[in-house]
Protein backbone atom coordinates (compact mmCIF):
# COMPACT_ATOMS: atom_id res chain seq x y z
CA UNK A 1 0.00 0.00 0.00
CA UNK A 2 1.05 3.57 -0.75
CA UNK A 3 1.26 5.90 1.99
CA UNK A 4 1.70 9.53 2.49
CA UNK A 5 3.38 10.57 5.72
CA UNK A 6 4.63 13.69 7.38
CA UNK A 7 7.92 13.41 8.56
CA UNK A 8 10.16 15.60 10.83
CA UNK A 9 13.95 15.72 9.95
CA UNK A 10 17.22 17.90 10.48
CA UNK A 11 18.83 18.99 7.73
CA UNK A 12 22.62 20.11 7.63
CA UNK A 13 23.41 23.43 5.74
CA UNK A 14 27.47 23.86 5.30
CA UNK A 15 28.78 27.11 6.46
CA UNK A 16 30.00 28.03 2.45
CA UNK A 17 26.15 27.59 1.04
CA UNK A 18 24.82 30.45 4.03
CA UNK A 19 24.13 33.14 1.77
CA UNK A 20 22.96 36.92 2.48
CA UNK A 21 19.78 36.06 0.08
CA UNK A 22 17.50 33.84 1.64
CA UNK A 23 15.85 32.40 -1.76
CA UNK A 24 20.16 30.57 -1.90
CA UNK A 25 19.43 29.46 1.38
CA UNK A 26 15.69 28.23 1.14
CA UNK A 27 17.31 26.54 -2.06
CA UNK A 28 20.15 24.98 -0.17
CA UNK A 29 17.76 23.53 2.41
CA UNK A 30 15.83 21.46 -0.13
CA UNK A 31 18.22 20.11 -1.97
CA UNK A 32 19.75 18.77 1.04
CA UNK A 33 16.69 17.50 2.04
CA UNK A 34 15.69 15.72 -1.80
CA UNK A 35 19.72 14.33 -1.52
CA UNK A 36 18.87 12.89 2.32
CA UNK A 37 15.89 11.22 1.57
CA UNK A 38 17.05 9.31 -2.00
CA UNK A 39 19.94 8.07 -0.15
CA UNK A 40 17.89 6.96 3.17
CA UNK A 41 16.03 4.68 0.12
CA UNK A 42 13.65 2.68 2.91
CA UNK A 43 13.03 2.35 6.39
CA UNK A 44 12.16 -0.36 8.34
CA UNK A 45 8.39 1.29 9.51
CA UNK A 46 7.69 3.45 7.09
CA UNK A 47 8.78 1.06 4.08
CA UNK A 48 10.72 2.54 0.84
CA UNK A 49 10.26 6.15 0.63
CA UNK A 50 9.45 7.64 -2.65
CA UNK A 51 9.17 11.16 -2.99
CA UNK A 52 8.83 14.26 -1.15
CA UNK A 53 5.53 16.47 -2.12
CA UNK A 54 5.60 19.26 0.13
CA UNK A 55 8.06 21.23 2.29
CA UNK A 56 5.74 22.50 4.58
CA UNK A 57 7.71 24.14 7.74
CA UNK A 58 11.69 25.14 8.07
CA UNK A 59 12.49 25.49 11.57
CA UNK A 60 14.94 28.09 13.22
CA UNK A 61 18.48 27.06 11.91
CA UNK A 62 20.88 26.58 14.91
CA UNK A 63 25.06 26.92 14.39
CA UNK A 64 26.56 23.90 15.58
CA UNK A 65 29.99 24.99 17.66
CA UNK A 66 32.63 23.45 15.97
CA UNK A 67 31.95 23.59 12.56
CA UNK A 68 29.86 26.46 11.96
CA UNK A 69 27.40 24.11 10.10
CA UNK A 70 23.40 24.95 10.91
CA UNK A 71 21.09 22.56 11.48
CA UNK A 72 17.48 23.56 10.52
CA UNK A 73 14.32 21.17 11.24
CA UNK A 74 12.20 20.38 9.06
CA UNK A 75 8.54 19.08 8.74
CA UNK A 76 7.88 17.52 4.92
CA UNK A 77 5.35 15.57 3.43
CA UNK A 78 6.48 12.06 1.08
CA UNK A 79 5.12 9.17 -0.23
CA UNK A 80 6.24 5.51 0.58
CA UNK A 81 5.28 1.89 0.08
CA UNK A 82 5.08 -0.56 2.44
CA UNK A 83 3.59 -4.39 2.36
CA UNK A 84 1.76 -5.48 4.90
CA UNK A 85 0.69 -9.11 6.45
CA UNK A 86 -2.46 -10.02 5.36
CA UNK A 87 -2.64 -7.42 2.48
CA UNK A 88 -3.81 -8.18 -0.92
CA UNK A 89 -1.19 -7.23 -3.63
CA UNK A 90 -1.09 -7.59 -7.47
CA UNK A 91 2.57 -8.59 -8.73
CA UNK A 92 4.20 -9.16 -12.03
CA UNK A 93 5.71 -12.34 -12.44
CA UNK A 94 9.43 -11.79 -13.26
CA UNK A 95 11.50 -15.01 -12.60
CA UNK A 96 10.02 -18.76 -12.68
CA UNK A 97 12.06 -21.65 -10.54
CA UNK A 98 11.35 -25.04 -9.75
CA UNK A 99 10.09 -24.47 -6.37
CA UNK A 100 8.48 -21.45 -7.18
CA UNK A 101 8.00 -17.74 -8.62
CA UNK A 102 9.45 -13.93 -7.97
CA UNK A 103 7.39 -11.70 -8.48
CA UNK A 104 7.81 -7.56 -8.64
CA UNK A 105 5.16 -5.03 -6.68
CA UNK A 106 5.95 -1.45 -6.89
CA UNK A 107 9.98 -0.87 -5.65
CA UNK A 108 9.89 -4.27 -4.01
CA UNK A 109 11.64 -6.82 -6.70
CA UNK A 110 11.06 -10.16 -4.38
CA UNK A 111 7.72 -11.25 -3.33
CA UNK A 112 8.12 -14.89 -3.26
CA UNK A 113 6.16 -17.69 -3.92
CA UNK A 114 6.69 -20.89 -3.01
CA UNK A 115 4.88 -24.46 -4.92
CA UNK A 116 3.95 -25.15 -1.82
CA UNK A 117 1.57 -22.24 -1.35
CA UNK A 118 0.22 -22.88 -4.13
CA UNK A 119 0.02 -26.86 -4.32
CA UNK A 120 -2.51 -26.92 -7.37
CA UNK A 121 -0.06 -25.66 -9.94
CA UNK A 122 2.86 -27.96 -10.67
CA UNK A 123 6.23 -26.81 -12.38
CA UNK A 124 5.91 -27.66 -16.17
CA UNK A 125 9.85 -27.97 -17.92
CA UNK A 126 9.82 -26.24 -21.31
CA UNK A 127 12.02 -23.86 -23.10
CA UNK A 128 9.52 -21.31 -21.31
CA UNK A 129 9.25 -23.02 -17.75
CA UNK A 130 5.73 -22.25 -16.36
CA UNK A 131 3.61 -23.28 -13.39
CA UNK A 132 0.50 -25.06 -14.73
CA UNK A 133 -2.82 -26.29 -13.14
CA UNK A 134 -4.15 -29.28 -14.60
CA UNK A 135 -7.92 -28.75 -13.62
CA UNK A 136 -8.56 -25.25 -14.78
CA UNK A 137 -5.95 -25.55 -17.35
CA UNK A 138 -5.00 -21.82 -15.77
CA UNK A 139 -0.87 -21.03 -16.42
CA UNK A 140 1.87 -19.17 -14.16
CA UNK A 141 4.14 -17.64 -16.78
CA UNK A 142 6.01 -14.54 -16.85
CA UNK A 143 5.62 -11.18 -17.25
CA UNK A 144 2.04 -12.17 -15.89
CA UNK A 145 -0.15 -10.24 -13.05
CA UNK A 146 -0.99 -12.35 -9.94
CA UNK A 147 -3.04 -11.54 -7.06
CA UNK A 148 -2.02 -12.83 -4.36
CA UNK A 149 -2.10 -12.73 -0.42
CA UNK A 150 0.83 -11.69 1.78
CA UNK A 151 2.09 -13.75 4.51
CA UNK A 152 5.57 -13.24 5.85
CA UNK A 153 7.52 -9.59 5.31
CA UNK A 154 11.20 -8.95 6.44
CA UNK A 155 13.29 -5.65 5.81
CA UNK A 156 16.65 -6.10 5.18
CA UNK A 157 18.81 -3.78 7.02
CA UNK A 158 22.02 -4.06 5.45
CA UNK A 159 20.37 -3.80 1.96
CA UNK A 160 17.33 -1.73 2.91
CA UNK A 161 15.21 -3.44 1.03
CA UNK A 162 12.10 -5.46 1.80
CA UNK A 163 11.44 -9.11 0.62
CA UNK A 164 7.90 -11.01 1.08
CA UNK A 165 6.38 -14.46 0.99
CA UNK A 166 3.20 -14.63 -0.33
CA UNK A 167 0.53 -17.01 -0.88
CA UNK A 168 -2.53 -17.96 -3.48
CA UNK A 169 -4.40 -19.84 -1.16
CA UNK A 170 -7.51 -18.02 -0.57
CA UNK A 171 -10.77 -17.26 -2.52
CA UNK A 172 -10.14 -14.90 -5.57
CA UNK A 173 -6.30 -15.60 -5.62
CA UNK A 174 -4.20 -15.80 -8.64
CA UNK A 175 -3.59 -15.10 -11.99
CA UNK A 176 -5.75 -11.81 -13.11
CA UNK B 1 2.29 -0.89 17.43
CA UNK B 2 1.68 -3.36 20.20
CA UNK B 3 4.11 -5.96 19.32
CA UNK B 4 4.72 -6.77 15.69
CA UNK B 5 3.40 -10.43 15.50
CA UNK B 6 -0.01 -8.63 15.38
CA UNK B 7 0.23 -6.75 12.38
CA UNK B 8 -2.38 -8.45 9.75
CA UNK B 9 -4.11 -5.84 7.16
CA UNK B 10 -7.08 -8.36 7.28
CA UNK B 11 -8.20 -7.71 10.59
CA UNK B 12 -7.04 -4.19 10.02
CA UNK B 13 -4.31 -4.06 12.22
CA UNK B 14 -1.50 -2.05 10.88
CA UNK B 15 0.06 -0.28 13.16
CA UNK B 16 -1.50 2.47 14.70
CA UNK B 17 0.85 5.17 12.47
CA UNK B 18 -0.89 4.01 9.36
CA UNK B 19 -4.33 4.10 10.44
CA UNK B 20 -3.70 7.57 10.81
CA UNK B 21 -0.80 8.31 8.10
CA UNK B 22 -3.29 8.72 4.78
CA UNK B 23 -3.02 5.56 2.57
CA UNK B 24 -2.79 5.95 -1.17
CA UNK B 25 -4.62 4.29 -4.20
CA UNK B 26 -2.23 3.07 -6.81
CA UNK B 27 -4.33 5.67 -9.43
CA UNK B 28 -3.43 8.66 -7.30
CA UNK B 29 0.32 7.59 -6.78
CA UNK B 30 0.25 7.19 -10.57
CA UNK B 31 -1.03 11.15 -10.89
CA UNK B 32 1.48 12.52 -7.96
CA UNK B 33 4.94 10.55 -9.48
CA UNK B 34 4.25 11.93 -12.98
CA UNK B 35 3.72 15.39 -11.83
CA UNK B 36 6.68 15.16 -9.77
CA UNK B 37 8.15 13.78 -12.58
CA UNK B 38 7.21 16.60 -15.39
CA UNK B 39 8.61 18.85 -12.35
CA UNK B 40 12.39 17.31 -11.46
CA UNK B 41 12.82 16.99 -15.61
CA UNK B 42 11.51 20.82 -16.40
CA UNK B 43 13.91 22.20 -13.20
CA UNK B 44 17.11 20.03 -13.98
CA UNK B 45 19.02 19.97 -17.35
CA UNK B 46 21.55 18.05 -15.80
CA UNK B 47 21.39 14.22 -17.07
CA UNK B 48 22.58 12.73 -14.21
CA UNK B 49 20.32 13.71 -11.62
CA UNK B 50 18.06 11.61 -12.78
CA UNK B 51 15.23 9.70 -10.69
CA UNK B 52 15.68 6.91 -7.89
CA UNK B 53 15.40 3.40 -8.42
CA UNK B 54 12.38 3.29 -5.77
CA UNK B 55 10.79 6.07 -7.84
CA UNK B 56 11.40 4.72 -10.83
CA UNK B 57 10.15 0.81 -10.62
CA UNK B 58 6.82 2.71 -8.43
CA UNK B 59 6.30 4.70 -11.63
CA UNK B 60 5.95 1.45 -13.77
CA UNK B 61 3.94 -0.07 -11.05
CA UNK B 62 0.98 2.07 -10.35
CA UNK B 63 1.30 2.77 -14.54
CA UNK B 64 0.28 -1.07 -15.16
CA UNK B 65 -2.16 -0.97 -11.79
CA UNK B 66 -3.94 2.29 -11.91
CA UNK B 67 -7.44 1.00 -12.31
CA UNK B 68 -8.85 4.94 -12.34
CA UNK B 69 -7.19 7.16 -15.19
CA UNK B 70 -9.15 10.55 -15.65
CA UNK B 71 -8.05 13.09 -11.95
CA UNK B 72 -11.69 13.25 -11.87
CA UNK B 73 -12.77 10.15 -11.43
CA UNK B 74 -10.02 9.34 -8.74
CA UNK B 75 -11.48 12.26 -6.61
CA UNK B 76 -14.81 10.54 -6.61
CA UNK B 77 -13.25 7.75 -5.59
CA UNK B 78 -11.69 9.42 -2.84
CA UNK B 79 -13.89 11.38 -1.43
CA UNK B 80 -16.99 8.34 -1.93
CA UNK B 81 -16.65 7.15 1.52
CA UNK B 82 -18.14 10.74 2.86
CA UNK B 83 -21.12 10.72 0.33
CA UNK B 84 -22.06 7.84 2.54
CA UNK B 85 -21.54 8.07 6.14
CA UNK B 86 -23.45 4.84 7.08
CA UNK B 87 -20.18 3.29 4.12
CA UNK B 88 -17.75 3.65 7.34
CA UNK B 89 -14.35 2.66 5.51
CA UNK B 90 -11.33 2.78 6.87
CA UNK B 91 -8.85 4.12 4.47
CA UNK B 92 -7.06 1.23 3.77
CA UNK B 93 -10.20 -0.86 3.16
CA UNK B 94 -11.00 2.13 0.30
CA UNK B 95 -7.39 1.92 -1.05
CA UNK B 96 -7.48 -1.97 -1.45
CA UNK B 97 -10.99 -1.95 -2.84
CA UNK B 98 -10.21 0.99 -5.25
CA UNK B 99 -6.70 -0.63 -6.26
CA UNK B 100 -8.69 -4.20 -6.99
CA UNK B 101 -11.54 -3.48 -8.06
CA UNK B 102 -13.24 -6.48 -6.99
CA UNK B 103 -17.34 -7.04 -8.81
CA UNK B 104 -19.30 -9.10 -6.25
CA UNK B 105 -19.60 -8.87 -2.42
CA UNK B 106 -18.01 -12.39 -2.00
CA UNK B 107 -14.78 -11.01 -3.86
CA UNK B 108 -14.27 -7.71 -1.90
CA UNK B 109 -14.62 -9.86 1.29
CA UNK B 110 -12.11 -12.40 0.16
CA UNK B 111 -10.06 -9.06 -0.91
CA UNK B 112 -10.43 -7.15 2.85
CA UNK B 113 -12.10 -9.21 5.11
CA UNK B 114 -11.81 -6.34 7.81
CA UNK B 115 -15.18 -4.66 6.48
CA UNK B 116 -17.40 -7.64 7.30
CA UNK B 117 -15.43 -8.56 10.56
CA UNK B 118 -15.30 -5.25 12.27
CA UNK B 119 -19.09 -5.58 13.54
CA UNK B 120 -19.75 -2.44 11.90
CA UNK B 121 -22.99 -4.08 10.25
CA UNK B 122 -21.96 -3.88 6.52
CA UNK B 123 -24.63 -6.08 5.08
CA UNK B 124 -24.09 -7.90 1.73
CA UNK B 125 -26.54 -5.14 0.48
CA UNK B 126 -24.25 -2.23 1.34
CA UNK B 127 -21.51 -3.80 0.32
CA UNK B 128 -23.06 -4.74 -3.39
CA UNK B 129 -23.86 -0.93 -3.02
CA UNK B 130 -20.57 0.17 -2.34
CA UNK B 131 -19.22 -1.96 -5.41
CA UNK B 132 -21.67 -0.82 -7.79
CA UNK B 133 -21.26 3.06 -7.07
CA UNK B 134 -17.65 2.51 -7.55
CA UNK B 135 -17.75 1.07 -10.43
CA UNK B 136 -19.98 3.25 -12.16
CA UNK B 137 -17.32 6.34 -11.49
CA UNK B 138 -15.14 3.97 -13.25
CA UNK B 139 -17.90 3.87 -16.33
CA UNK B 140 -18.48 7.39 -16.65
CA UNK B 141 -14.74 8.76 -16.41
Amino acid sequence: MFLKVQLNWNVVIPAENLDIKGLMLQKAILVRLLDDFSAKKATKDLGYLLAVTTLDKIGEGKVREHSGDVLFPLSFTCLSFKIFRGEVVEGIVHKILKHGVFMRCGPIENLYLSNQKMSDYQYQIADNPCFLNIKTGSRIEKDMTLRCIVIGVKYMEAQKEFQAVVGLEGDYLGPV
Amino acid sequence: MSGEEEENAAELKIGDEFLKAKCLMNCEVSLILDHKLEQLQAMSDDPSNQVSQVFEKSLQYVKRFSRYKNPDAVRQVREYPQLLSRHQLAEFELCVLGNLCPETVEEAIAMVPSIKSRGRGHDDEAIEKMLNDMSLIKKFE
